[in-house]
């Protein structure tokens, strides 16, 4: 029942339009799936924006929590109830960073089961095809769709490695523009294991998978980092890095600042969070991510001054939350 | 609740996704190429013994009298059965899709590994294999023997004429695209449809074109010589008449499938029968191409060739059940429900319908009252 349901809203228009794009461009079925990975990377470009912010915006909390953390090491209730605390004063949803994600996922896999089964390797494969086409005529004079792409057969994987590679290489890229550098030797490690891990299982995968998913990873990633690039700029990739800023983000670290800002109800403890001894100099906020600018020219001892000048403020006093 | 979205929550999150997707992209089969290949080869009756290519990757000889095999040999193990990852080597069984062809005590089988095998009767190695060296591209259609020669088509879209009794090619013809469909004969000229949407008659003597006919989409059944004309079906869901001359169309059906014509029409009595992947079954006029009846509805797929059994058309759709179709009121009865899925072609003999599903069972039926005789 849920597999009828699933091919029939899912994968049936999808393999259909896959057909439909590969006659009209120059019936290439390699560039059908880039032309459909942009459009449905287009179509879930509102998401991967809120996950990359949310991502971006939880990095910059790193600091603040490891804080936490350390603060309340004892006492896991009172740390839950300042980290939710946190969380809704800085306007980041923990599951802004996840649900895009797990929405995305059966995307993918729709994506990867219709280049499957239109590259039809087997008989078997390729007569389970026609159970899943609409009556368009073009859909029906179309197949089979020709597996050459440029050095590539499509329905093979790349005996010249060049596509393991390439995915690897682009899946680094990606993961290395989204990681922040931390002092936390747990955290690196972490890291690290990341930024490696998903780009060699990926191409190890390649290795054995036809071309043409390999084609729609590497088109994948390609596209990702390029609007991770619009979001945060190069990130993690360059030490320094130019300023790209939109104005959601800007939101973002206003409210993480103001968070920041705002003198801990706990401040007689001396655990102040804008003591420059805290994260900001170690990197473990903006810095890598690209929002270092949001700091340049202004620095610790002004966010200092800035309290200094509210010395009074309490919860009911913080700038309203837009 | 304690909500912990900090690095190592993503990281946990993320391994979860890596899992899940490469779950999802290997739940449905074989990882990275789809299913693994099976085979769904019919069999051939001659002189009381039939022969099949089993899913286990064997030619099988039964004797169908005291339905017991006479004699098996494997093709050789294959390394591209094999997948890559997630594909682990299970079987390296040589898938086998088309019916064996039997001539002058030699066994003739076309493997998925892109290697056609003769095979003396009762000996565990083959006469002669081709290509000696290496292999082709795989080979899903059957093979046909005639004038001491064998025909196949491959997936390299090649039709081949090797010589039936030492496997030395005579010659071959390039199509447009990949063959998956058997040929057939008729005299000194070859038929054979391919992907390229073309059908072709060649000289079987030299395998020069005579002419070529382009239908709308990809060609995969068996052509039907009946009455010097050519029936075919195509992935365009009509059906053709190609005049077996000069290659001139006939008539083209009216009628519009709703998928492909996969299996070989059989003819009977001036009338045609083909089954599609829509269900049905459509019953035309040889001459017109008109519906002497409105087609019939099995309620499954039909990728099966159908057979003729005296004036009954037998024929099995996908989910199992077989089926007759009185050639006299065009009236269909289910003879039996075997309950297993049926892709290969079917055979008879002395009114007995032979089915191989692809559980690997060979069912022997009473053509007339559908009551199973044996299976193996």
């Amino acid at each position: 029942m849920i597999g009828e349901i699933w091919n029939l809203i899912i994968l049936e228009p999808i393999i259909n339009v896959l057909i439909v794009l590969s006659h009209y461009l120059f019936s290439s079925f390699g560039l059908a799936i880039i032309a459909l990975t942009i459009v449905v990377n287009g179509c879930m470009y509102p998401l991967t924006l809120k996950q990359l912010r949310a991502s971006k915006a939880m990095q910059a909390l790193q600091p603040k929590l490891a804080e936490l953390q350390k603060k309340y090491a004892k006492d896991k209730e009172k740390l839950a109830k300042e980290q939710m605390k946190m969380y809704k004063e800085s306007g980041v949803s923990p599951a802004g960073c996840i649900v895009p994600m797990l929405i995305q996922m059966p995307i993918w896999i729709a994506l990867y089961q219709s280049i499957i089964r239109l590259l039809a390797v087997t008989p078997e494969d390729f007569l389970g095809l026609s159970q899943y086409l609409y009556s368009w005529p073009v859909v029906y004079s179309a197949l089979p769709l020709g597996n050459k792409f440029l050095w590539l057969n499509l329905a093979t994987p790349d005996s010249y490695l060049v596509l393991p590679l390439l995915v690897g290489g682009t899946m680094w890229v990606q993961q290395k523009m989204i990681m922040s550098t931390t002092a936390d030797p747990k955290q690196q490690a972490q890291s690290r294991m990341m930024l490696w891990m998903m780009p060699l299982m990926f191409a190890f995968i390649t290795l054995s998978f036809p071309s043409g998913l390999a084609l729609f990873w590497v088109t994948s990633s390609a596209i990702r980092i390029a609007i991770q690039y619009f979001v945060t700029g190069w990130g993690g990739l360059v030490k320094v890095t130019a300023p790209k800023q939109a104005g959601r983000d800007k939101k973002y670290k206003k409210r993480i600042a103001q968070v920041e800002e705002r003198p801990s109800e706990d401040a007689d403890t001396g655990a102040d969070i804008v003591e420059p001894s805290s994260g900001q100099e170690e990197g473990l906020g903006y810095g890598e991510s690209g929002d270092k600018s949001q700091d340049r020219g202004r620095g610790d001892s002004a966010r200092l001054r800035g309290i200094r000048r509210q010395p009074g403020r309490s919860r009911s006093h913080r700038p309203k939350r837009r | 609740m304690e909500i912990r979205c900090n690095k190592i929550l993503l990281v946990k999150v993320l391994l979860f996704l890596v899992i899940l997707l490469v779950s999802g992209l290997t739940g449905f089969g074989c990882a990275g190429t789809g299913t693994i290949p099976k085979g769904w080869s019919g069999g051939v009756v001659v002189d009381d013994t039939l022969f099949l290519g089993s899913m286990e990757g064997k030619v099988v000889a039964i004797d169908v009298l005291s339905h017991t095999r006479l004699w098996e040999v494997p093709l050789e193990t294959s390394e591209q059965a094999a997948g890559g990852f997630g594909c682990a080597p299970a079987s390296t069984a040589v898938a086998i899709y088309g019916s064996p062809a039997v001539a002058e005590e030699l066994v003739y089988v076309g493997g998925y590994n892109g290697k056609i095998y003769a095979f003396s009767v009762g000996k565990d190695e083959p006469r002669w294999v081709y290509p000696r060296e290496g292999n082709l591209q795989p080979i899903v259609g059957g093979a046909i023997v005639s004038q001491g020669k064998l025909y196949f088509g491959c997936s390299d879209g090649k039709v081949y004429a090797l010589d039936a009794a030492e496997g030395y090619k005579q010659w071959e013809f390039q199509t447009g695209d990949k063959i998956w469909s058997t040929p057939a004969i008729d005299g000194d000229t070859l038929f054979i449809g391919s992907f390229d949407k073309k059908l072709y008659a060649l000289s079987a003597t030299d395998g020069s074109k005579k002419w070529e006919f382009e239908t709308g989409g990809a060609i995969t059944s068996t052509p039907l010589v009946y009455d010097n004309t050519i029936y075919i079906g195509s992935f365009d869901r009509h059906f053709y008449a190609v005049d077996a001359t000069d290659g001139s169309l006939k008539w083209r059906s009216e009628v519009e499938a709703g998928s492909w014509f996969w299996a070989k029409p059989v003819a009977y009595n001036g009338v045609i029968y083909a089954g599609s992947l829509d269900h049905k079954v459509y019953i035309l006029n040889a001459e017109t191409g008109e519906e002497v009846v409105d087609a019939i509805n099995l309620g499954s797929p039909i990728s099966s060739s159908p057979v003729l059994v005296d004036d009954s058309v037998i024929i099995a759709s996908e989910d199992g059940r077989v089926w007759t179709i009185d050639t006299s009121n065009n009236q269909q009865s289910e003879l039996k429900n075997l309950e297993e899925k049926i892709y290969a072609s079917l055979c008879a003999s002395d009114g007995v319908v032979y089915i191989h599903t692809s559980e690997g069972e060979l069912h022997a039926l009473n053509a007339q009252s559908g009551t199973k005789l044996w299976s193996l």
